[in-house]
């Protein structure tokens, strides 16, 4: 099976990531375009990125942006994690099984759909539409992600640890504490990280519970969209492009350290 | 003082409407003994060690620890530690955190630990290992370290889940050697449980031979290979010929066609018993001379011995273990002493063939 890969398997591959990344790489291309059109480039410019980082309306989206994403992930972390120890700890098949359907339903069904029926929900709640409506809307539907991404850790896990440790004197607190949570983490921050990227481009969802007033980056660049095409767009998709790669490389870089410091000491 | 430090009495374990795990279990352990639970897998000995840890409950009867009634007592109150058969060593920590695990939920102070830890690791040879990775030993080393972090919460009574049924021949035997040294310097009760009635026969001061949820026998590993108390015990303990035969009267016995001797007594005249005769105690010898005359069927080399399997004319099947080598198809004779012969009622309980084999030491004592 060790075949060497002919030139002609290389080049396939690279036509695939060139199709891939082209409209990212010529969206990028022209956000440095001093023409304020994607039909020629007429010479280089940064106009684009300074009337961006000027825009205090749209930095303050960004921060909305990143500030909903994190704190849904986070809230979404804690309630999936002891939700996925919940789903773990039912003896039942059945039981266990309709949770672990329920949960999975929730992560296929379609945005639209979960969009419009949190709308429902929260005009019917009278909750007004706004920053909370995003985040509980956004917490809701990363909760599934993170139990997704916690319960094969928790499967993996042998049950006579949990025993061992009981039997070694700890509570069952600590049972959660010393042994089950040091277990799962790369789980919850595989789902921490997961839930952060659904949460940061979900453009559907929010888009029905966002109110006046509250906009998240994906909303903007769809109204922006709407209005006109402005190089604007180009330069904030490229930021945006930038920090995921940075995103990406972080997250791999922590993943890495996970695996080298079990060979070296640790306390 | 009493001696007894942990007891059984009448214990039930049963699941739904399952057939009950354990069927009226009682039994008392003593202190500062190495006792082996011993039987076939589902036999319900891994259930008395779970309930003796508390990771279960009795369905019905009453668990003693030193006097005390402990159904109700969590597995972190009990001062019983456990070696897991898969070790269930904790991944993420070291193996001085991992034997600091006990001491640290305690909240010792941190140079108490230090101290306990490195004593419980010299103890089990693996003093300089402190800061290996769990990942990072090998199996024989991770079996140790599970040894250190139950030692070290000195606790009254250690409980061993098949702790060398993951690890090969050589390092089992080794391992078997260390357990049993170990225990005599703790002078802790160790229980231990396993299938392999020779690592039971080697390490233990008392087995209990378990089949089915009940207790078949206990005793000394030379009283219960002697003295089977039934077919089951019989045939999981050792290699025996089991045959059918009649008790005619006290010292006299007929199986297979034959009358022979014996020393046992105090049977109902023509009672239907079984025999036992262990292949070791079978001599092969002529025709002329032996016992019982057999076919030779086929012959295994196993090393110390060579185990000959033959058929006599009624086909029951003996095997023998010799020295000697034969020659299969050859006619020969079987010589064994009476003492060699075992007799077995059937369904009798434990108490009373104890008191048969009881009364048989008095007659010899009488005769002399």
């Amino acid at each position: 099976m060790d075949k060497k890969n002919t030139p002609l398997s290389k080049l396939f591959l690279l036509i695939i990531f060139l199709i891939l990344y082209a409209p990212i790489f010529f969206l990028i291309f022209y956000s440095f375009n001093s023409g304020g059109n994607m039909n020629h480039f007429k010479g280089f410019t940064l106009d684009w990125y300074k009337e961006l980082f000027h825009d205090s309306r749209l930095l303050i989206i960004v921060l909305n942006t990143v500030l909903v994403a994190l704190l849904s992930s986070l809230i979404a972390c804690i309630v999936g994690t002891f939700g996925a120890l919940g789903i773990h700890s039912i003896r039942k098949k059945r039981p266990k099984n309709a949770l672990l359907a329920l949960n999975n339903v929730l992560i296929v069904s379609s945005d639209v759909v979960v969009g419009a029926s949190f709308l429902i929900l929260f005009t019917l709640a009278g909750i007004k539409l706004g920053m909370g409506s995003v985040l509980l809307s956004h917490i809701a539907f990363s909760i599934p992600i993170v139990v997704l991404m916690v319960l094969p850790k928790l499967q993996e896990m042998s049950p006579s640890l949990i025993d061992a440790a009981r039997d070694l004197g700890a509570s069952r607190w600590n049972v959660v504490t010393k042994v089950i949570f040091p277990y799962i983490t790369p789980g919850v921050f595989a789902g921490f990280f997961m839930a952060l990227t659904y949460s940061l481009d979900d453009f559907a969802v929010t888009f029905f519970v966002t109110g006046n007033g509250f906009s998240t980056l994906s909303v903007e660049i769809y109204s922006l969209a709407r209005r006109g095409i402005s190089l604007n767009i180009n330069a904030l998709s490229a930021l945006m492009f930038l920090v995921t790669m940075l995103l990406v490389v972080v997250y791999y870089f922590i993943s890495q350290r996970n695996k080298s410091s079990r060979l070296g000491v640790k306390k | 003082m009493t001696n007894t430090i942990i007891e059984f009495k009448n214990v039930t374990k049963q699941y739904d409407n399952d057939s009950p795990v354990l069927d009226h279990v009682s039994f008392e352990i003593e202190r500062g003994k190495f006792y082996t639970l011993l039987g076939p897998s589902g036999c319900g000995k891994t259930t008395i060690l779970r309930l003796i840890a508390g990771f279960t409950e009795a369905s019905v009867g009453d668990i003693y620890f030193d006097g005390k009634k402990m159904n109700d007592v969590p597995a972190n109150k009990r001062q019983v530690n456990t070696v897991f058969q898969d070790y269930a060593l904790f991944p993420h920590l070291n193996v001085f955190e991992n034997v600091a695990f006990g001491l640290r939920i305690k909240k010792l102070k941190e140079s108490v630990i230090k101290q306990k830890v490195q004593e419980a690791l010299t103890f089990v040879n693996l003093a300089g290992y402190e800061n290996r990775e769990i990942r990072e030993m090998s199996g024989g080393q991770r079996q140790r370290v599970a040894i250190a972090r139950a030692i070290v919460n000195e606790p009254e009574v250690i409980l061993l889940d098949e702790p060398l049924s993951a690890l090969d021949l050589k390092l089992r035997t080794e391992m078997q050697y260390e357990l049993r040294e170990l225990q005599r310097r703790l002078g802790i009760t160790f229980i231990f449980v396993t299938h392999d009635q020779e690592e039971a026969l080697a390490m233990s001061d008392e087995i209990f031979v378990l089949n089915r949820g009940k207790i078949q026998q206990s005793g000394t590993p030379i009283d219960i290979y002697d003295e089977p108390i039934n077919r089951f015990v019989a045939d999981f303990i050792g290699e025996s010929n089991i045959v059918e035969g009649r008790m005619i009267e006290d010292y006299l016995v007929e199986f297979v066609g034959g009358r022979f001797e014996c020393v046992d007594q105090g049977l109902n005249p023509n009672e239907a018993v079984e025999i036992v005769i262990r292949p070791e105690d079978l001599e092969i010898t002529t025709k002329e001379r032996g016992k019982l005359k057999v076919k030779v069927d086929s012959q295994l080399f196993r090393g110390v011995h060579y185990e000959i399997s033959c058929y006599d004319e009624d086909q029951n099947e003996w095997l023998v273990h010799s020295t000697k080598k034969a020659n299969v198809g050859d006619e020969i004779g079987l010589y064994f002493d009476p003492e060699a012969i075992h007799v077995m009622r059937f369904g009798e309980s434990e108490a009373d063939f104890d008191r048969r084999l009881e009364a048989y030491d008095h007659g010899d004592a009488h005769e002399q």
